[in-house]
């Protein structure tokens, strides 16, 4: 894989696209866990940890997105394929409202659910994807700066 | 107003609805049911609540940022701000299109069981159609502007 294809934009983008990926599949969301007796007499279990994909939340659509539109381009470089002027913009504009998102997820929990390491990678990762997109778009503009 | 496009009218109008719709109901909750009771007089046990989109989605803060874009340019034409929007036409179309699959996936796949689609979420999902057809007609027009 010939990495000097991609600017440092794209390549930055294309990371934090494979690292929002991964992180998903952390737990973001948890509630304290609670054992009982359960009807039968066995002992029951409610609460525990979420990952991104297991909450009722069009987030984790949203985010799959993002990582879908930062890693396309960059897959695109790699094998060759032409330039795609219009993707800079659009993964600097879907992965900054997918931050704006984030954080706003961080602040309306619904209940005592709580927030776990996850999310906070996930906002990292998400911040990253918007770095790189934008430096891509500067790379576009004023031509390789870096 | 008329430094406005067609697209740029019809994304904003749309807006304005997917706005409003955010504070219809977007889904409904329980049911109620009425029995007789022994002195033949009939009691109502139960009701359903409706929700709307602010009620626990993080679709209703992605809804208000697809409406302040789409509602922009016309805020800025109004107030006889800069004439430049060929940037917010384009983003207008894109989070119009994934607003678009947000709502279907809502109404879909992260559908609460046993809760009932109401008129807000179609209201919603009209108006976030409407709004990627006027950013990429608003698109269309700034191209043969400039052709």
């Amino acid at each position: 894989m010939d990495t000097d294809r991609l600017s440092q934009g794209q390549l930055i983008a294309a990371v934090s696209a494979i690292a929002l990926f991964i992180v998903s599949f952390l737990p973001w969301f948890g509630t304290p866990e609670v054992t009982g007796i359960g009807p039968g007499g066995g002992s029951i279990t409610i609460g525990g940890n979420y990952n991104m994909w297991e909450g009722e939340n069009p987030l984790d659509i949203y985010l799959l997105i993002v990582i879908l539109v930062a890693l396309v381009p960059a897959a695109l470089a790699l094998g060759g394929g032409g330039d795609q002027p219009l993707a800079p913009i659009a993964t600097t504009l879907l992965a900054g409202v997918g931050t704006l998102l984030i954080i706003y997820q961080l602040f309306d929990q619904p209940g005592d659910l709580g927030t776990k390491i996850g999310i906070w990678l996930g906002l990292l990762a998400c911040a990253g994807i918007t770095v790189g997109g934008y430096l891509a778009m500067q790379e576009d503009i004023g031509g390789e700066r870096y | 107003m008329d430094r406005l496009s067609q697209g740029q009218i019809i994304a904003a109008v749309a807006a304005v609805v997917l706005l409003v719709a955010e504070f219809l109901p977007w889904l409904g909750a329980g049911g109620s049911a009425t029995v007789t009771g022994p002195g033949g007089g009939s009691v109502t046990v139960g009701g359903s609540e409706n929700f709307n989109l602010w009620d626990g989605s993080t679709l209703d803060i992605y809804a208000l940022i697809v409406g302040v874009v789409a509602l922009t340019p016309a805020v800025l034409a109004l107030s006889g701000g800069a004439e430049e929007f060929s940037f917010m036409s384009a983003a207008t179309f894109l989070l119009g299109v994934v607003g678009i699959i947000l709502v279907v996936a809502f109404l879909t796949v992260d559908f609460p069981d046993g809760a009932s689609r109401k008129i807000g979420a179609w209201i919603g999902l009209v108006a976030m159609i409407v709004i990627a057809y006027g950013g990429f007609r608003a698109m269309q027009e700034e191209v043969a502007t400039e052709i």
